[in-house]
C-alpha cells in the first residue's frame, strides 16, 4: 500500500503527497508490525503500545584558542529508542511509585547502522525490542505487586493518553559546513585574544548540526522531520588577583551554519567577552544585599526558564517526590496580572533571529501547538506529555528528550508577555526610584547571565540560581554604573514571581539547551527586561588559590 | 606507554626528519621546564622534580554491524601530563590519598590544541605546571599533616633515583585510509548474516598511532613511537536453554600494513562465527575435577591473567589512622624466594625482544611512562620467584625501576606492568604426548573424559568474575572441551574456573615443546576503582600448552534468560 502523507503547515518544510516513504521509515513500520503483532499474541503480558524512534544526528564541531584550531570532531549516528507498554494505559510498566527517586529506563539509545539495510536495522529492532519487553514486563510485575499502588494517590490519572496518529514527511535541508572556511573563521576570530595576556583561557567554538527523527507507533503514526542547529560559543576566563575565577561567555545561534551572524557581529561578540572579563577583573567583589534589580531580557529568560518553566512540566505535578509549587494552583493568580507566558514551539524566529527551541512534532509524535500557560497573572495550565495528570489528560505536545532518555515533558519556546511595558530609560528611572523609596544605597543590573540551575524535588529547598555573568550596581546619585563581580542570585521562586513591578517593552532572547531527567533539549526563552523591587544577592565561592606564580612564556620567542 | 582507552589514537606528525634538537615538542619542554624551576609559593620550597610528558596521536576508528556502518571517525589525540614533586625522593606530595588531590583552578584544557606549535606548548606547560605545583604543595602538606597521627609499619622511600636516559627515535606514521577500512569492516562484519543463530555482532577497527615525549628536571629526554592497531570482531548468541554465548577475536600489530590480509581476516571472521555457533548448540558442562590440558593459547592466556597482574605489587598509600582503603595486594607478595612453578620452568619479562621466531611481537616498547627503557626481567628462575616488575615506586623490599612503570598509577607514581613474558620450559613434549598423558591420567583416575581448554575469556571476552574459592577475579574459559578416552572432543559451554588462583600454576605436570605469542591489551583495572583507569598497554605472553593433574570447573546455577518471544526477523 502506497503511504500517503499530510501536508505540515510548518515554515521550511516541504511536505510531499502520496510520495514513496523514505526506506527508513518503511523498515521501521514493517519491524514495528511485526514485533507489536507477535508479542500481542505470544507474550504476557502483551503490549498495549509500541513506538520506534531513530534520531540520526550529523554534526560538526571546530574549537579553536589563540589563532590555531585546539580540537574538531563530529560524525554521524543514528540512535534507536523504543517505547513499550504493558497493562493498559489505566496502570502500564510507566506507573511511578511512591517514593522511587529514579524513573524507570527502558530504552538503551542503541547504535544502528547508518547505512539503509533493511536486514541490519530489522536485526537490531528485534533485539532492542526483546531487551525493552523484558525490561517493561518486568517492571509491570513489580508495580502491580507493589503495594504502595493500591494505597490511593492524590493524582488517580492515567498513565498515558490517546492521540491522533499523525503521518508527515519533511524535507529536513542538508547541513552545508565547509570545514576549511570554518577553520579559517575560527582561527581568526580566536586570534583576537592573544593580545590581552590577563585572559589565562579562552575558546571560539563552531557547531552545526543537522536532526533528523524517523518516527513510528503502533497507533499508526508515521513520521519523518527534524532540523538543524548551529552554534557559535565563545568563551573566556581568568583569575583576579585575589583569586576568583572569572568567566565570560556569547553564544550566536541559527537554524543552519550559513544563518550564523557574520564577521563583523562575531567580532563584535568576542571583544565584548573580552571587555566584560577585562572589566571584572578591575571589579569590585559584590556585597551580599537585597534590593530592586533589573533583569535584562536574557536575563529574565533564563530566571523565567528556571524558576517558573520547570516547575509547570506536567509529570512533576504527578511525582511524590516533587515540591509540587503549582499542583494546586491552576486557576489562581502566580503572577502579577499585566504577565502572560506561553510556550510556543511552532515559533521558528522572532524579529529575525532564529530560537532554539522550535519542533515540528514532539518525541511521542504529537504535533507542536501553541500552550497559554499563564494568562494576565492566572495559570491556566502544564507542559503535558501523553503522561497524563488529574484534571488535564491530554498531551499537548510537549513531551520530549534527547535520544537514549525516556520521555517527560520539558519547556520549548518560553515566551514571556507584558501588558505593562515602558521604555528601557523609562525602566531604568523606576529602579532608580525603587531605591530611592527603599533606601537603598544602590539597585542591580543583570545584564548577562548564563544558564542557571534549580532544584524542584522535595528533599531540596525551592531555591534557584542563576549565574550572572555581568551585573552591574546602578547607583541613585547619579554616578556612573559599576560592574561588580562574584554575583549570585538566591532567593525562592514565589517570592520572586510577586515582585515584577513592570518590564521593557522589548523582547530579548536567550537560546540554549536544557539538562534534565530526559537529556538535553533545544530551548529558547524571550523575555522583555523586568524590574523586581527585590532581589536576593550573595557571594559567589571563590577558588583559593592564586593567578599563576610566573608570567606567561613570552609568546614571541621560539621558532 | 599508554593511550586512553576510549579513544584512540594515529597520528600526523609531519616532522619524520626532523632531530632532537630541533623537535619543537622537546624544546618547548624543556624550554619551559627550565623556566618553571622558579616556581615557588611563599613559605613552601619549590619542585624538587618536574616531569612533562605528551601523547601524541591520532586514531582511526571505524564499527560496522551486519555489514553497515555504525560508526567511524579520525581523531587528534594530544594528552599532556604534567607531575610535579614536591618535598625529596625520600619523602614527597606522592603515596597518600591526596596526592591527586588539588582544589587550583584549571586553566589547561585537557588536550594540547591540534594546532599548538612551540609558543602554544610552552603556553600550555605553564598553565599546567602551576596547577599541579600549587596541587603538590597542598597535597604534600596534607600527607604531613596525616603522617603525624600514623605510625608507619615500614618507612619506604616515595620515589626511586635514577640515571638520566636520552631515548630519541624517529617519529613514525604508517598511511590509514579510513575509507578502506570502512568497506573492509563492513565487508567483514557482513559475514555474520550468514549466520542466524548469532543473535548481535560487530566488527571494530581501530589504528592508534602516537609519539610518546617526555622531558623531566632529572635530564632525561625520550620520544618514542607507540602505534596500537587492533581489528576486533565480536559475536554474541543464546542457546536453547537461554544461556548467553560471546566470544571475540582480536588481531593486534603496531603496524597497520603488519595485520593479516583481507581474506584472512574473512578466515578469522569465519572462524569466530562458526564457534559462536557451535557453542550455542553445544551440551552444557558438567562440574569437573580432574586433569585438565591447556592449549598453548589457553595456557598463554592464563599466564598472562594470572601471573600478569600479580607481578607488579601495589603500597598502600597514607591516609588518616582507621580509614579502609581495600587496595587489592598480589598474591605474590612477600614470595621471594618461594617456588611459585614447577622447578623445570623459568619466566623472564623482556619487551626488548621484537619478534620471536620470525613473528613480531605486539609488546615490545622502548620506553616506559618514567622514560626508563625496559630491562629484561628474570622473574621467576627454576621455578622461584626472584623479584617484580617495577616502575620508580619503591615497594616493600625493593627499591629501581626496571622499565615497567607502564600505566599511571594511583597515588602519583606510575604503576608497574608487563611488556613480553616468555614462559620458558626447560622440560618439554610435543601436544600429542601431552593428550596422551592427559587420557593415561583421565583412565588411571577412572574417569569418563578428561577436559580441554582451547581458549580463554581473557582479556576481551568476558569481565572477570569472582570464581568460587578464588582470591580474586578470573575470566571464564569460552571454549572447552571433554576429551574421550577414544580422543573424541566434545565442545561443551557454561563453565567457570573453581579455586584458581597463582598457587594454582606450582602444580603444573608437563608443558609442550609449542608455544603460543598471545598479544593483548593490557589495561589498569585492577587499579581503576582508585581513579587510574583508562589506560592501556601493549603486551604479549609467549607460553607453552601446559597439563594439570588436578584443576577444577564448575557449572554455575545462574538462572538463565529466557529466548525472545518474537522470532528474528527472516
Amino acid at each position: 500500500m502506497p503511504f500517503c502523507f499530510r501536508t505540515v503547515a510548518i515554515g521550511l518544510i516541504a511536505a510531499i503527497a502520496c510520495a514513496q516513504p523514505p526506506p527508513l521509515l518503511k523498515v521501521l513500520n514493517e519491524e514495528l508490525e511485526r514485533n507489536f503483532r507477535i508479542l500481542k499474541e505470544k507474550s504476557d503480558p502483551a503490549p498495549y503500545f509500541l513506538a520506534y524512534s531513530v534520531t540520526e544526528q550529523e554534526s560538526y564541531v571546530i574549537s579553536g584558542t589563540l589563532g590555531i584550531l585546539s580540537g574538531k570532531s563530529g560524525g554521524a549516528s543514528r540512535t534507536l529508542d523504543i517505547t513499550l507498554r504493558v497493562g493498559s494505559p489505566k496502570l502500564d510498566n510507566y506507573h511511578r511509585l511512591a517514593g522511587e527517586r529514579q524513573r524507570p529506563q527502558f530504552t538503551t539509545g542503541a547504535r544502528v547502522v547508518l547505512d539503509d539495510l533493511p536486514e541490519a536495522i530489522k536485526r537490531r529492532l528485534w533485539l532492542e525490542t526483546d531487551g525493552v519487553y523484558r525490561r517493561a514486563s518486568q517492571r509491570l510485575t513489580e508495580i502491580k505487586t507493589n503495594s504502595q499502588v493500591r494505597v490511593k494517590s492524590d493524582d488517580t490519572s492515567d498513565d498515558f493518553s490517546p492521540i491522533e496518529p499523525s503521518h508527515a514527511t519533511e524535507n529536513v535541508p542538508k547541513l552545508k559546513f565547509d570545514e576549511k572556511v570554518w577553520a579559517e573563521k575560527i582561527r581568526k576570530w580566536s586570534a583576537v585574544f592573544k593580545q590581552h595576556p590577563e585572559i589565562l583561557a579562552s575558546s571560539v567554538m563552531v557547531l552545526a548540526q543537522r536532526e533528523v527523527k524517523t518516527f513510528v507507533s503502533s497507533e499508526g503514526s508515521a513520521l519523518q522531520h527534524g532540523r538543524g542547529f548551529a552554534r557559535i560559543l565563545i568563551s573566556a576566563r581568568a583569575k583576579s588577583a585575589d583569586g576568583m575565577d572569572l568567566t565570560t561567555s556569547e553564544t550566536l545561534e541559527a537554524e543552519a551554519p550559513e544563518k550564523l551572524p557574520k564577521d563583523a557581529a562575531v567580532m563584535a561578540a568576542a571583544n565584548r567577552v573580552i571587555n566584560d572579563l577585562k572589566g571584572l577583573l578591575k571589579a569590585p567583589e559584590v556585597d551580599p544585599l537585597v534590593g530592586p534589580a533589573i533583569l535584562s531580557g536574557q536575563a529574565a529568560g533564563v530566571f523565567f526558564h528556571e524558576i517558573f518553566g520547570h516547575r509547570i512540566e506536567g509529570h512533576r505535578q504527578k511525582d511524590e517526590s516533587e515540591g509540587q509549587t503549582f499542583t494546586k494552583s491552576v486557576g489562581t493568580k502566580i503572577l502579577p496580572e499585566f504577565l502572560s507566558v506561553i510556550f510556543d514551539p511552532t515559533r521558528h524566529e522572532l524579529g529575525g533571529t532564529d530560537l532554539n527551541g522550535w519542533y515540528s512534532f514532539d518525541d511521542e509524535g504529537v504535533p507542536a501547538q501553541r500552550v497559554g500557560v499563564v494568562e494576565s497573572g492566572v495559570l491556566k495550565t502544564f507542559l503535558m506529555s501523553r503522561s497524563p495528570i488529574e484534571g488535564f489528560p491530554k498531551s499537548n505536545g510537549h513531551g520530549r528528550r534527547q535520544a537514549g532518555f525516556e520521555v517527560v515533558s520539558r519547556q520549548s519556546n518560553l515566551i514571556v508577555e507584558s501588558s505593562k511595558v515602558v521604555s528601557g530609560k523609562r525602566l531604568r528611572e523606576m529602579l532608580i526610584e525603587e531605591v530611592k523609596k527603599q533606601n537603598k544605597p544602590y539597585g542591580f543590573y543583570f545584564e548577562h547571565v548564563t544558564g542557571g540551575f534549580t532544584t524542584t524535588g522535595r528533599g531540596g529547598t525551592q531555591a534557584f540560581t542563576v549565574m550572572p555573568l555581568v551585573v552591574y550596581r546602578i547607583y541613585p546619585d547619579g554616578r556612573p554604573d559599576e560592574l561588580v563581580r562574584g554575583v549570585d542570585i538566591v532567593g525562592t521562586p514565589l517570592a520572586s514571581f510577586a515582585k515584577i513591578l513592570a518590564t521593557s517593552d522589548r523582547p530579548e532572547i536567550f537560546n540554549g539547551y536544557c539538562g534534565a531527567e530526559s537529556g538535553n533539549v533545544p530551548v529558547s526563552a524571550i523575555s522583555p527586561a523586568v524590574l523586581v523591587s527585590e532581589m536576593e544577592i550573595q557571594k559567589k565561592d571563590r577558588g583559593r588559590d592564586k593567578p599563576p606564580l610566573l608570567d606567561a612564556p613570552s609568546l614571541g620567542g621560539g621558532q | 606507554m599508554m593511550r586512553f582507552l576510549a579513544s584512540i589514537a594515529i597520528l600526523a606528525s609531519t616532522c619524520l626528519a626532523q632531530d632532537a634538537a630541533t623537535d619543537i615538542i622537546l624544546k618547548a619542554m624543556r624550554d619551559e621546564l627550565a623556566r618553571n624551576a622558579q616556581l615557588k609559593l611563599a613559605g613552601f620550597s619549590g619542585p624538587y622534580f618536574v616531569q612533562y610528558s605528551l601523547d601524541d596521536g591520532e586514531s582511526v576508528s571505524v564499527v560496522a554491524s551486519l555489514g553497515g556502518l555504525l560508526s567511524k571517525g579520525t581523531n587528534r589525540l594530544r594528552v599532556p601530563r604534567v607531575q610535579v614533586r614536591v618535598g625529596g625522593y625520600d619523602l614527597d606530595n606522592t603515596n597518600s590519598i591526596y596526592a591527586r588531590f588539588g582544589s587550583s583552578s584549571r586553566f589547561d584544557p585537557d588536550q594540547l590544541a591540534m594546532e599548538a606549535g612551540y609558543e602554544q606548548i610552552r603556553r600550555h606547560l605553564w598553565l599546567a605546571t602551576d596547577r599541579a605545583y600549587k596541587n603538590a604543595v597542598e597535597a604534600f602538606a596534607r600527607k604531613q599533616a596525616a603522617m603525624r597521627s600514623v605510625n608507619q609499619s615500614e618507612k619506604l622511600n616515595d620515589f626511586a633515583k635514577t640515571t638520566p636516559l636520552k631515548i630519541i627515535y624517529p617519529v613514525t606514521k604508517y598511511p590509514v585510509d579510513e575509507e578502506v577500512w570502512v568497506n573492509r569492516a563492513k565487508s567483514l562484519s557482513s559475514i555474520f548474516l550468514k549466520y542466524p543463530k548469532i543473535l548481535d555482532s560487530s566488527v571494530d577497527f581501530t589504528a592508534s598511532q602516537s609519539t610518546f615525549y617526555m622531558v623531566n628536571s632529572e635530564g632525561s629526554e625520550v620520544r618514542a613511537p607507540d602505534h596500537l592497531i587492533a581489528l576486533t570482531a565480536r559475536a554474541a548468541a543464546q542457546a536453547p536453554d537461554g544461556m548467553l554465548i560471546a566470544d571475540a577475536t582480536v588481531i593486534k600489530s603496531t603496524n597497520p600494513a603488519a595485520l593479516p590480509t583481507e581474506a584472512e581476516l574473512q578466515i578469522e571472521v569465519k572462524k569466530l562465527a562458526e564457534s559462536v555457533t557451535a557453542l550455542a548448540q553445544a551440551p552444557v558442562g558438567e562440574s569437573y575435577s580432574g586433569p585438565v590440558l591447556f592449549e598453548a593459547m589457553a595456557s598463554a592466556q592464563l599466564f598472562a591473567e594470572l601471573l600478569g597482574s600479580n607481578l607488579a605489587l601495589s603500597r598502600k598509600p597514607i591516609a588518616e589512622p582507621g580509614r579502609d582503603l581495600q587496595i587489592p595486594a598480589s598474591e605474590l607478595e612477600g614470595r621471594i624466594g618461594s617456588r611459585i612453578l614447577p622447578e623445570w620452568i623459568d619466566v623472564v619479562d623482556d619487551a626488548t625482544q621484537t619478534e620471536w621466531r620470525g613473528r613480531p611481537l605486539f609488546g615490545n616498547y622502548l620506553a616506559d611512562m618514567d622514560g626508563i627503557a625496559p630491562k629484561p626481567v628474570n622473574l621467576v628462575e627454576k621455578g622461584v620467584l626472584k623479584t617484580y616488575l617495577m616502575s620508580r615506586l619503591p615497594v616493600r623490599g625493593l627499591e629501581g625501576s626496571n622499565g615497567h612503570g607502564r600505566l599511571l598509577g594511583p597515588f602519583g607514581s606510575s604503576a608497574a606492568a608487563i611488556g613480553t613474558m616468555f614462559v620458558r620450559a626447560n622440560q618439554t613434549a610435543p601436544l600429542a604426548d601431552l593428550k596422551k598423558k592427559l587420557l593415561e591420567m583421565v583412565l588411571a583416575r577412572g574417569k569418563p573424559y578428561g577436559i580441554l581448554v582451547r581458549k580463554n575469556g581473557f582479556p576481551a571476552v568476558s569481565l572477570p568474575s569472582r570464581a568460587n574459592g578464588s582470591s580474586r577475579l578470573v575470566s571464564a574459559p569460552v571454549l572447552v572441551y571433554k576429551i574421550y578416552p577414544d580422543g573424541r572432543e566434545e565442545l561443551v559451554r557454561g563453565l567457570r574456573y573453581r579455586n584458581l588462583s597463582v598457587r594454582t600454576l606450582k602444580d603444573i605436570v608437563a608443558a609442550s615443546d609449542e608455544n603460543f605469542v598471545f598479544d593483548f591489551v593490557g589495561n589498569a583495572a585492577p587499579l581503576s576503582l582508585m581513579g587510574a583507569g583508562g589506560y592501556i598497554t601493549n603486551a604479549t605472553v609467549v607460553a607453552p600448552a601446559i597439563l594439570f593433574d588436578d584443576f577444577e570447573l564448575e557449572r554455575p546455577q545462574d538462572d538463565l534468560p529466557k529466548l525472545p518471544v518474537v522470532p528474528p526477523p527472516s
